[in-house]
């Protein structure tokens, strides 16, 4: 909880990713794509920032990993949520309601 | 899981890197296609796609590096990859390296040594069970003297009034003569209460130790033997159980023997100045004036959990007070102290062994301070190199991080050569350690010191690399990749600042080693010096322990003791012989007894003068060069003469008997059973008997015959070299009792050094320590000056060309060194002025400010640094225009 709050930046990327996968398995490409039709295209994350942040989270446990072949018939490497990573989504969605809600209500307090 | 699986990960990374990279790779490489493909998806020509997506991707090798971090790389791949830069940096620079490692090395080696010193004296638990729950328990005399003896009377009452010890026990060191197996020998022995063993909490190695009813008096007469005597003379053998052997004619029955290390020795106040060989039972028999008169007993305590120190002193004081009232004649003004074991043991050294470990410290800093000018000159000649790593996207902290393992690699280098140094310097330090300092005998390298080397080798390499590191981090690449670092530039005048500051901290700290150094060794010289009243050359002195048993009755002693005398002086070579009980700076037990003048009102209880009393014979004046002032002295016939005569020493008269004659005056001092009046016949120099600090105490000399001791030192003044003749004296004592050992054979001259030894053993130190840092402190001004010669070279051989005499270009670069060696030296004596006062307690004759001591060390360091700053001044004297104009 504190480390989110602390690291709010990453903490979001991390979350997002969290959510995309949870809609089903996806490669790095996927999940970029999933991310920006979920936002009406408003998000859109760098590839340089997604693998770094792919990598921690499967460190962390919360995803797995496996090699497959795409449906282009090119091989790509795919993620999936673990029973962690769902929990992890849970707790950060929980957070993330709280956080808005709480700036929410401070934004109506001060116009 | 988390930690788990990152080093998991890392792990494999720096086992298998190629195949880590090239999975992130592949992975990026498919992520580009499907991106191209989308793009051409969307219309695009294939080539524009490809470009589309490569730029949307950013710097391909870049986005991997980032994931490799994540992955792989992180803290162990770029640890290692630094190690193996660094490693390969310090082979290419060998004579910085070996410069750098020597220099680390001599001051991590000096701290290690003393550390292990300060470590098994102050840090290590004591060898004895809950150590810190044991107490010594002391008198306090009305005259404020410290840990002063007690008597049986009030012990007993110490044990039976108490309520803070789970034991008390008494004990006091003797000397006894062991006969029967082998040679004669003279035993050191400490005789004990029984609960002594279970006070100090250590298991014999054979046998037992004392029960509670072998102090019983029909109880038979017990041994405990140490380890090194079962070993000396009893073989090892474990057969030594119920052997009887006979100490001082008497009979006693072996019961144990104590594991190798065990001890129980308090220096200060034991009467035979040596470690026990030996234990046995304390007598306390009941009633008899001696019992409440002879104060000779130390006390040691276990504390009863959850009683103080405080409390249990709170607890004695209260005791006493109730003496004082029940013997005021015994007891009125003294009181009773309760001290920690370590403080009793140590307490003494703790102070020299912190200032020796700060000592010590401010080398290691001056040494810190030398590797990073070394680094930093280094540095300015990487600085091309490090601009182009910069240049290539290597991040700040990366650099930061690659420096600052560099000098981590250096500070373990030095510390390996360190501890080299350390095991030598321990093997010198007990070397050249007084003998009755503290045994140092167990000091090693063992685990905890090889703890602090560690730590203090990773605290200097930070320490010495941070400056250098974070210097260079802040570089400008652009200026360092146009000139290369070798001129001066912006930034290497901050370098240059940074330099000159760090030589102006090492000379300051050497300023203050010095002046401690220097007020050492003045103490010293004046403690050599001082009037100690009597002349030490040429003398020898041994001590005759006579078995009481045998020769019980007292003419049987005089007869011994001027007979032995009678054949000495015959020998050839000797001059004069004498005799007394006790020899100057002797240590031990200094005998403060009350007296009273006939014909004077008695003074109120408590407050009855008291003096040194010593025994000797009309030779000890002679033979040891001490004047008689006035009167006449002894002549032999005191025994067969009627009435009791005395000496008494200057100190005496002039207290006393300010305004009269104290020839014909009576004293009566309290050493005898009945009161004994004894007439002054004479007064004689003063004596500094216990201590060459202290002025003399008022004394009083009787002679031999009249106070028999069963003991006495012989003093053999001869011609040439005294040492000679003991063997000689040796034999004439044996032809007198074959039976009959002689101990202590020593020259004055040995008593005396032995005296100043820890004077001279500190002084020593701290001189080589001083020594050292201004070595180093002269090759750190030397390092810099050489360094600023070779940047000003192009200056320099300007200035030469247009007409300046090298003697102005010699003067020049000195004059620079001189700014800042008294920059430093001015520092110092500041710092010196507030620090030297921490060495109050070990000077002698000489305040902790002295200004003779302050200028001359000052001087000294200035000639010291000059003489480093000619070598490079010299140099740039001899530059060559030409080739200077023309250098790069």
């Amino acid at each position: 909880m504190a480390k989110n709050k602390a690291d709010l930046l990453q903490g979001t990327l991390d979350m997002l990713i969290l959510k995309a996968l949870s809609l089903g398995e996806l490669h790095g490409y996927g999940i970029i794509q999933r991310i920006r039709q979920l936002s009406d295209e408003m998000l859109n994350v760098e590839q340089g920032s997604l693998y770094p942040a792919l990598y921690r989270i499967e460190q962390k446990g919360w995803v797995s990993a496996r090699w497959d072949v795409h449906e282009t018939g090119r091989e790509a490497k795919f993620y999936k949520l673990t029973r962690a990573g769902r929990k992890q989504l849970e707790t950060e969605e929980a957070s993330w309601d709280r956080l808005c809600l709480a700036i929410a209500k401070v934004r109506q307090a001060t116009t | 899981m988390k930690w788990f699986n990152i080093l998991r990960d890392r792990l494999r990374a720096l086992r298998q890197r190629e195949t880590v990279i090239n999975d992130i790779d592949r992975e990026m490489r498919l992520h580009l296609e499907m991106q191209v493909d989308a793009n051409i998806k969307s219309g695009m020509s294939p080539a524009e796609a490809r470009e589309k997506a490569m730029r949307s991707f950013g710097n391909l090798n870049r986005a991997v590096d980032a994931a490799y971090d994540v992955k792989g790389g992180g803290i162990f791949e770029t640890l290692a990859q630094d190690i193996r830069y660094g490693v390969r940096m310090l082979v290419k620079h060998k004579a910085f390296t070996s410069i750098a490692v020597i220099t680390l090395a001599l001051g991590i080696g000096a701290n290690t040594a003393i550390f292990s010193v300060v470590n098994e004296l102050l840090l290590r638990p004591l060898p004895y069970r809950d150590a810190d729950r044991v107490v010594t328990v002391w008198e306090v005399t009305p005259e404020g003297r410290h840990q002063n003896t007690t008597s049986r009377t009030n012990f007993r009452a110490w044990r039976e009034q108490n309520s803070s010890f789970q034991y008390i026990a008494a004990f006091t060191d003797q000397r006894l003569n062991l006969t029967g197996t082998g040679e004669p020998e003279e035993l050191s022995v400490q005789l004990a209460t029984p609960e002594i063993f279970k006070i100090l909490g250590v298991e014999p190695l054979l046998g037992r130790t004392f029960l509670a009813d072998d102090d019983k008096a029909d109880s038979p007469a017990v041994a405990v033997l140490s380890y090194g005597l079962w070993q000396r003379r009893f073989g090892g053998q474990t057969s030594v159980i119920g052997q009887q052997i006979t100490l001082n004619d008497v009979t006693f029955t072996v019961i144990g023997v104590m594991p190798p290390n065990f001890q129980f020795h308090i220096k200060q106040r034991s009467g035979t100045g040596r470690p026990a060989e030996l234990w046995s039972i304390l007598p306390m028999p009941v009633g008899g004036a001696a019992n409440q008169r002879g104060r000779f007993l130390g006390a040691v305590a276990r504390l009863k959990d959850g009683v103080s120190v405080e409390q249990a002193t709170a607890d004695l004081r209260t005791i006493h007070a109730r003496l004082s009232d029940e013997a005021p004649q015994f007891n009125k003004n003294y009181t009773a102290e309760v001290i920690p074991l370590r403080e009793q043991f140590f307490g003494n050294v703790r102070r020299p062994l912190w200032l020796m470990l700060g000592a010590v410290g401010f080398v290691l800093l001056i040494a810190c301070a030398n590797v990073a000018n070394l680094l930093l000159s280094l540095a300015s000649s990487r600085e091309k190199e490090i601009a182009v790593r910069a240049a290539l996207g290597a991040r700040r902290t990366r650099i930061v991080r690659q420096l600052l393992t560099e000098s981590l690699l250096l500070a373990l280098l030095g510390s390996v050569l360190g501890l080299g140094f350390a095991w030598l310097g321990i093997k010198a330090l007990i070397a050249i350690s007084p003998r009755d300092l503290v045994s140092l005998q167990t000091v090693g390298l063992n685990f905890t010191v090889l703890a602090w080397t560690l730590g203090v080798s990773l605290l200097t390499g930070i320490v010495f690399g941070m400056a250098p590191a974070l210097h260079i981090s802040r570089l400008n690449l652009n200026d360092s990749l146009k000139d290369g670092g070798k001129s001066e530039s912006g930034q290497a005048s901050g370098s240059r600042r940074l330099r000159s500051a760090l030589v102006v901290s090492e000379i300051a700290l050497a300023v203050v080693l010095l002046a401690s150094a220097g007020l050492l060794i003045r103490s010293f010289l004046r403690l050599q010096q001082v009037d100690r009243g009597f002349n030490t050359d040429n003398v020898l002195t041994m001590v005759i322990r006579l078995p009481a048993a045998r020769y019980r009755e007292d003419p049987q002693v005089v007869n011994f003791f001027s007979q032995a005398l009678e054949r000495v002086r015959q020998l050839p070579t000797v001059r004069s012989a004498g005799m007394i009980n006790f020899l100057p700076l002797y240590g031990g037990l200094g005998s403060n007894t009350a007296f009273k003048i006939l014909g004077q009102p008695e003074p109120p209880p408590g407050q009855a003068p008291s003096t040194d009393v010593r025994v000797v014979d009309a030779g000890y004046f002679p033979t040891m060069g001490i004047p008689l002032l006035r009167g006449r002295t002894f002549t032999g016939n005191e025994l067969r003469e009627a009435k009791h005569v005395l000496l008494i020493n200057d100190a005496l008269a002039r207290q006393h008997f300010p305004n009269q004659d104290p020839i014909g005056q009576r004293l009566d001092v309290m050493m005898f059973e009945k009161p004994t009046p004894a007439e002054i016949i004479g007064v004689v120099g003063n004596v500094r008997y216990d201590s060459l600090v202290d002025e003399a105490p008022p004394a009083v000399y009787f002679p031999h015959p009249d106070l028999a001791y069963e003991f006495m030192t012989l003093v053999v003044r001869t011609d040439g070299d005294p040492t000679a003749i003991a063997p000689a004296v040796q034999r004439e004592i044996r032809s007198l009792d074959p039976n009959q050992p002689v101990s202590d054979v020593r020259t004055m001259n040995q008593v005396m050094s032995e005296w100043v030894a820890r004077s001279r053993f500190n002084t020593l130190l701290l001189g080589l320590f001083a020594g050292l840092a201004t070595l180093l402190s002269a090759v750190g001004i030397f390092g810099v000056m050489n360094y600023s010669v070779a940047l000003r070279t192009r200056e320099l051989g300007l200035r030469l060309a247009v007409g300046a005499q090298p003697r102005q270009v010699l003067m020049l670069v000195l004059k620079q060194g001189l700014v800042l060696t008294i920059a430093g030296v001015v520092l110092g004596l500041a710092a010196a002025f507030a620090l030297t006062r921490l060495l109050s307690g070990l000077l002698f004759g000489v305040a902790a400010v002295d200004v003779t001591t302050f200028a001359s060390i000052s001087l000294l360091l200035v000639i010291v640094s000059l003489f480093a700053c000619y070598l490079p001044a010299r140099r740039a004297m001899r530059i060559d225009p030409l080739r200077a104009l023309r250098y790069e």
